[in-house]
C-alpha cells in the first residue's frame, strides 16, 4: 500500500471514530496503531473533537501528513467499537491491510436505525426516566408521549440539517410547553418529573462527562472543545424552555389557561 | 434494610427503571442486540450502588462509587464480549449523568439568578467529575487485571 493511501486510511478511521463518539485518545491510538503496523515510524496524531492531524515517516524516510476536519459529532458506539477492534486486529496481524480497508468501508456504510425505532427508544427512555425520578405511572405515560414527539422533531430537524442549537431550542420549548399543559389541565401532580424525563433526551450529560474524561486522559484541548460542545446545547434547551415559560405567562395574562 | 418482599420489590424498582431507561438510550447510541442488555445491566448496577448509599452524605462520593461499579461491570462485559469497555460505560452511566443539572444551571442563568446558577453549576461539575474519576479508576483496574495477569484473554487470543 502506498504511504498516501495508508495515511488516508488511518486518518479516515480516526475521523469516523471521533464522529461516532469514540474517545479522543482511542481515535489517536487507532490511527497511530494502523500506521505503525504497516511499518511507518515517527507516528504522531493530534485529535480534537473538531479535527485531527496525523503524520509519519515512511520507509523511504519521507514525512507524510494529513489534516482531517470533523464536522459531524454523533453517537454510534457500535461503529466506534468496530473500528477499535479493526485497528487492534491489524496490529496483531489477525487481518491484513486490504481486509482492514474493506472492514472500514462496511463500517462507514452501516445503516442508521429507522426513525420509528429511534422514536420508540426515545419514548421508552423518557418514560422510564420519569419513573426513576419519582413520577407516577400517569406522569410516565405523558412523558413517553412527549418523548416520542420531541424525538420526532429532533429527527426531522436533523434530516433537514438544521444546526444542533436549533434542535435543542425546539426540544426544550416542547418539553416545557408539554409540562405546563399537564400542570394547567391538572393531569399530573409532578410536572417536574415529566420535564426532566423528556429533557434527558436532549441534555448533554454524557458530553460533559466525556469532556472531563478527555481532560483526565491528558487531552486538554479535546476536553475543552467537548466541554463547549456540552454547554451550548444546555444553553439552547434552557433558552427554549425559558421562552416557552414566558410565552405561557403572556397567554395566561391574556385569559387563556 | 429489612428483607421482606415488598420492601425488596421497592428497592429493586430503581435499578429496574434505570435499566429500562438505559435500554432506550442504548438503542439511540447505536448498540446492538446483547450489548443493549449488557449496558442496561451496567446501569442497574450503577443505580443500585447509588441508591444504597446515604444521600445525606456526599452525593459526589456516592456518584463516584456508582460510576466505579458501573465501570468495573463494563470492563468485565467488555472483556467478555471482546469489545472496548467504553461501549458499556457510556450507556451505563446514563442514569447518573448530570443532565438535569446542566439544564437547571442554564435556566437559572437565563432567569438572572446567578447565585443559584453557580451553585447548581458547581454541583453539576462535581457530579460529572466524580463519574469521570470513577470510570478512570475502573479503567485502570481493568487494564491491570485484563492486560497483565490474564494476558491472552479473549481479545489477544489468536
Amino acid at each position: 500500500m502506498q504511504p498516501e493511501d495508508l495515511l488516508l486510511f488511518a486518518a479516515d478511521s480516526a475521523r469516523l471514530m471521533l464522529e461516532s463518539g469514540g474517545e479522543t485518545y482511542r481515535a489517536e491510538d487507532a490511527a497511530m496503531g494502523i500506521i505503525s503496523s504497516q511499518g511507518g515510524v515517527e507516528v504522531d496524531c493530534f485529535a480534537t473533537s473538531t479535527g485531527l492531524m496525523l503524520s509519519f515517516a515512511g520507509e523511504d524516510g519521507r514525512v507524510h501528513s494529513i489534516i482531517r476536519r470533523i464536522k459531524r459529532r454523533g453517537m454510534n458506539l457500535e461503529k466506534a467499537s468496530r473500528i477499535d477492534t479493526m485497528a487492534k486486529d491489524l496490529q496483531t496481524d489477525k487481518i491484513d491491510i486490504l481486509e482492514a480497508t474493506r472492514q472500514l468501508d462496511s463500517i462507514e456504510r452501516m445503516r442508521e436505525r429507522p426513525a420509528v425505532v429511534k422514536m420508540g427508544a426515545s419514548a421508552i427512555g423518557a418514560g422510564f426516566f420519569t419513573l426513576l425520578f419519582g413520577g407516577s405511572l400517569t406522569d410516565a405515560a405523558a412523558s413517553t408521549l412527549i418523548g416520542a414527539v420531541v424525538s420526532l422533531v429532533i429527527l426531522e430537524f436533523q434530516h433537514i440539517r438544521l444546526p444542533e442549537f436549533l434542535t435543542s431550542l425546539a426540544g426544550g420549548a416542547i418539553a416545557a410547553f408539554a409540562s405546563l399543559a399537564t400542570q394547567t389541565f391538572k393531569l399530573s401532580m409532578h410536572p417536574d418529573t415529566i420535564t426532566i424525563g423528556v429533557i434527558m433526551l436532549l441534555v448533554p450529560g454524557v458530553a460533559i462527562t466525556n469532556a472531563i474524561r478527555d481532560t483526565i486522559a491528558g487531552d486538554l484541548l479535546a476536553g475543552l472543545a467537548r466541554g463547549v460542545d456540552a454547554f451550548l446545547p444546555a444553553a439552547a434547551i434552557s433558552a427554549g424552555a425559558g421562552g416557552a415559560f414566558a410565552i405561557w405567562k403572556l397567554l395566561q395574562l391574556g385569559g387563556i389557561g | 434494610m429489612i428483607l421482606d418482599p415488598s420492601s425488596l420489590l421497592g428497592w429493586l424498582k430503581g435499578p429496574f427503571f434505570a435499566a429500562c431507561a438505559t435500554s432506550g438510550f442504548s438503542v439511540l447510541f447505536g448498540l446492538h442486540s446483547a450489548d443493549i442488555f449488557l449496558a442496561s445491566g451496567g446501569a442497574a448496577v450503577g443505580w443500585a450502588v447509588f441508591q444504597s448509599l446515604p444521600q445525606s452524605g456526599s452525593p459526589a462520593f456516592a456518584t463516584f462509587l456508582a460510576a466505579l461499579a458501573a465501570g468495573l461491570y463494563s470492563e468485565i462485559a467488555g472483556w467478555f464480549r471482546a469489545k472496548p469497555a467504553t461501549v458499556y460505560m457510556i450507556a451505563s452511566i446514563i442514569p447518573l449523568v448530570p443532565g438535569g443539572g446542566m439544564y437547571y444551571m442554564m435556566l437559572s442563568t437565563l432567569e438572572g439568578n446567578s447565585a443559584k446558577s453557580v451553585e447548581i453549576g458547581m454541583a453539576t461539575l462535581m457530579t460529572a467529575f466524580s463519574i469521570a474519576l470513577g470510570l478512570a479508576v475502573a479503567n485502570a483496574i481493568g487494564r491491570i487485571v485484563f492486560t497483565s495477569s490474564l494476558r491472552g484473554g479473549k481479545r489477544n487470543r489468536q
